[in-house]
């Protein structure tokens, strides 16, 4: 199913990146205690010499970096002074929203992306498809934050259909879904855009070849064409995509979270970075990337799903 | 959509002006940027886009802002698409021990999740256009890696390559200048495409606030008019345009480079 090489190269993945999250701090110019910590810590000098002491600062840097991977195995991203609570406590909160928000955007906009795609590529020239091409191509090169500021702008401040502000844990569900409407809806025009342009391209290209051909001398017609032979090999590509934009993604539905106040990690990074407080932008830079490789992880599992010869080869 | 024409006819003009305008900034511009007025000023007749919070005139300040997210979109492609074509054409070419190497290291840098890596990056060190360029471009060579590598697989058991060499020509004569120009319809869509991706993150990375204060962006330009209100009083006039010009630009270029992909039918994932 899953190539043993693939595993390996996300495992190396995963080391060198978690090993460059130790050096960063460590690396930059200013005051260590300070980058650890976050910058508008202050406490007396005894304290600091204590704290140093703690977080093994003053031990060699193979000490520390033994102690960096212990912590991570178990769960100890630190703690975060400005929010008074410890990291790991702080991101398990807010990751479920951004999920939340993220996780059905990408499923919805895979679907209307591939399916409005492949319907364009088997007609390009038919004006519904070009008048969507036209659409997907303007919100493809629409900053999603700008995106969420206008709709924020008509429909919350103008018109007041959808409230301004973001949700809270005690919301109900149709309160919940009324505030994640419009994220969602700017979310999944944005990843649906960048589908759709890859699945056109790709029906484009495979709509001239042979199986197509014969298809068509077996008496079949457009539509059957389309959704019986040519969506599948056409929505490899689109399968790849999604995984390695997986991160774009998340980083637009960050600042989407922003934009309309919403309680997730996008908030979370804003604040952080307001105060400096870089053991929550590192703890975020972790669980991210974590989520990015699992995501990676995932596509292939589907290719190989969907691709026999994948399957076969591995 | 003519098929005759390889470029989009409005693409490239839209794209060819914003360039224009960011070369000649300074004669444009009815303002220097820096330069304060009565702030808060209504569109008028001396200023045609108003003035912001402290008094510079926001057409003016548009026009310049073209130059840093123009450096930086198109200073970023340019870096990925370089080591992209480098070491896909490596990896490609040599296949093996080189290939092995250069895509599992491809592989790595795909996972970093490069925006939220910038933003530490520009938290801990001062931001600047040349920062946010240089990691952008770092980072982003990946995609173009594999998308050269997999072409430059197709073109090395064809034909002509067998027969230069057969010829005796070098290795390094043979990628240069039989494979590379080979390569460039799978390039040239994807540089645009870098562009355009470059271009939004640093428009996002600017809303975050941590565009280059020193070089006034189109990102930056809507984060000021966002955090100095703005989008409360209503002034559309000072975060609507840069906010439209990323989006004409980004579009100018992502149309050009998506029908140069449909008229060489080539996939760029």
């Amino acid at each position: 199913m899953f190539s043993k090489k693939k595993a390996l190269r996300l495992l190396l993945g995963l080391f060198i990146i978690f090993t460059l999250n130790f050096i960063i701090p460590r690396a930059m110019p200013g005051d260590p205690v300070s980058h650890l910590l976050g910058e508008n810590f202050i406490a007396s000098e005894a304290s600091i010499q204590e704290l140093e002491r703690e977080l093994g600062l003053d031990k060699p840097l193979l000490a520390q970096y033994l102690q960096y991977w212990k912590n991570i195995f178990t769960l100890r991203l630190g703690y975060s002074y400005h929010f008074n609570q410890k990291v790991m406590v702080l991101i398990s909160i807010r990751m479920k929203w951004t999920l939340a928000l993220l996780v059905p955007s990408i499923l919805i906009g895979a679907v209307l992306g591939t399916l409005l795609g492949a319907l364009s590529g088997l007609k390009k020239n038919n004006l519904g498809n070009k008048t969507v091409t036209w659409a997907f191509l303007a919100v493809y090169s629409t900053p999603p934050f700008f995106l969420g500021i206008i709709f924020l702008y008509l429909f919350s401040f103008k018109w007041g259909i959808f409230p301004f502000k973001g949700f809270y844990e005690t919301g109900t569900f149709p309160d919940v879904l009324l505030h994640f409407f419009l994220p969602v809806l700017i979310m999944s025009a944005f990843t649906a855009s960048r589908n759709y342009m890859i699945m056109r391209g790709s029906v484009l290209i495979e709509k001239e070849k042979l199986y197509v051909v014969y298809a068509r001398a077996k008496g079949l017609y457009g539509r059957a064409i389309l959704f019986r032979h040519i969506f599948k090999n056409a929505s490899l590509p689109v399968i790849t995509l999604i995984a390695l934009d997986f991160g774009f993604l998340l980083s637009g539905a960050l600042f989407v979270e922003i934009v309309f106040s919403m309680n997730g990690m996008g908030t979370l990074i804003y604040e952080a970075l307001l105060s400096r407080d870089y053991p929550v932008l590192q703890g975020c830079f972790l669980i991210i990337t974590i989520m990015v490789v699992a995501a990676n992880f995932i596509a292939d599992i589907l290719y190989s799903f969907i691709d026999p010869r994948v399957r076969e080869k591995a | 959509m003519n098929d005759k024409r390889l470029l989009n006819r409005y693409g490239l003009v839209i794209a060819v002006l914003f360039v224009l305008t960011a070369l000649s900034a300074d004669m444009i511009a009815p303002h220097d940027p820096w330069e304060r007025f009565e702030p808060y000023q209504k569109p008028n007749r001396s200023h045609l886009l108003g003035t912001n919070d402290i008094g510079n005139d926001i057409l003016s300040e548009l026009i310049h802002g073209s130059r840093a997210s123009l450096i930086v979109g198109i200073g970023a492609a340019i870096i990925a698409t370089f080591f992209g074509l480098l070491v896909g054409l490596l990896s490609g070419y040599f296949k093996g021990i080189v290939d092995e190497i250069f895509m599992g290291m491809t592989d790595i840098f795909l996972m970093i999740p490069r925006i939220p890596l910038i933003i530490i990056l520009a938290a801990f060190l001062r931001s600047s256009v040349w920062l946010i360029m240089l990691v952008l471009g770092l980072l982003w060579w990946t995609s173009t890696a594999r998308v050269v590598r997999s072409r430059t697989l197709q073109v090395r058991e064809m034909d002509f390559v067998a027969s230069a060499k057969c010829l005796g020509f070098k290795n390094g004569h043979i990628v240069f200048s039989d494979i590379l120009p080979n390569i460039f319809p799978v390039v040239v869509p994807k540089f645009m495409l870098t562009v355009a991706t470059a271009m939004i993150s640093e428009a996002s990375l600017s809303f975050l606030g941590l565009g280059d204060p020193t070089m006034k962006s189109w990102g930056l330009m809507i984060n000021f008019a966002l955090t100095k209100g703005g989008l409360v009083n209503e002034m559309w006039w000072w975060y609507l345009p840069p906010g439209f010009c990323i989006i004409f630009f980004v579009y100018s270029i992502v149309s050009l480079g998506f029908s140069f992909e449909e008229r060489k039918k080539v996939i760029l994932v």
